[in-house]
């Protein structure tokens, strides 16, 4: 049987992602199946368009929608927005890899998306609003029963 | 040491030339040479990983100034 590993991607900040990312991809390559478990800020990673608001949300469910969006921050150095801006373009400089560039590779390596319904349903998200890579809408339990199983855990 | 293939992952950081070297041993027969260049200095150690992982054979890693060839034979 492959080995596994599960990632719990909780934070949305740019940074965070591509480690994640980086750390998926590269278990994926060595052979191991991988699922990624998106949950709260880690929902902004896979909104389909900048501002998900519908007219089926609430006001503060609006608003969280309009200031916590797919444009992802840096963790540390944010700097208003300057900072993720600056880090593309030294990524692109240095030959680092791009969050896109690996979320291609992590979908044509077969990585399995869980999106977390809960955070989805607090913050009014529907699966139209979320991109449609995603192959699991589902809780806790499921991704516990991946986990179970799995020799790598990581909740970034 | 006679190659079969050559992969050029210059200019890429990790994880690209794993992922890459991934990707064309894939497409190789069983016993042939995969020669991976690469100047992430990071590089030496981590094929040496995968293939430990993986089940490839790791054959070595040769220093060409700031290049390191690595050879892979695949499983």
């Amino acid at each position: 049987m492959k080995d596994k590993m599960t990632i719990v991607l909780f934070s949305g900040e740019l940074d965070k992602a591509i480690a994640a990312f980086t750390l998926a991809t590269t278990a994926a390559a060595s052979n191991m199946d991988v699922s990624i478990f998106f949950t709260f800020w880690g929902l902004n990673i896979l909104k389909k368009s900048r501002f998900t608001i519908t007219r089926f949300q609430g006001p503060i469910q609006k608003m969280f929608n309009l200031m916590s969006t797919s444009k992802l921050p840096l963790s540390r150095l944010n700097m208003f927005g300057l900072g993720p801006w600056m880090m593309k373009r030294l990524m692109k400089r240095t030959g680092m890899a791009s969050l896109e560039d690996l979320m291609i590779l992590a979908k044509q390596l077969k990585i399995k998306y869980i999106a977390c319904t809960t955070s989805c349903g607090v913050l009014g998200l529907s699966k139209e609003s979320l991109a449609g890579v995603v192959d699991e809408f589902a809780g806790a339990s499921s991704y516990l029963n991946e986990a179970k199983d799995s020799k790598i855990n990581l909740f970034i | 040491m006679k190659t079969d293939r050559i992969l050029d992952c210059t200019g890429l950081f990790c994880p690209m030339p794993i992922i890459k070297t991934k990707v064309l041993l894939d497409t190789m027969k069983s016993g042939q040479v995969l020669e991976i260049d690469s100047d992430d200095p990071g590089f030496e150690k981590d094929l040496a990983a995968w293939c430990k992982m993986t089940g490839e054979k790791f054959v070595g890693i040769e220093k060409d100034g700031s290049i390191l060839k690595g050879y892979v034979i695949k499983k």
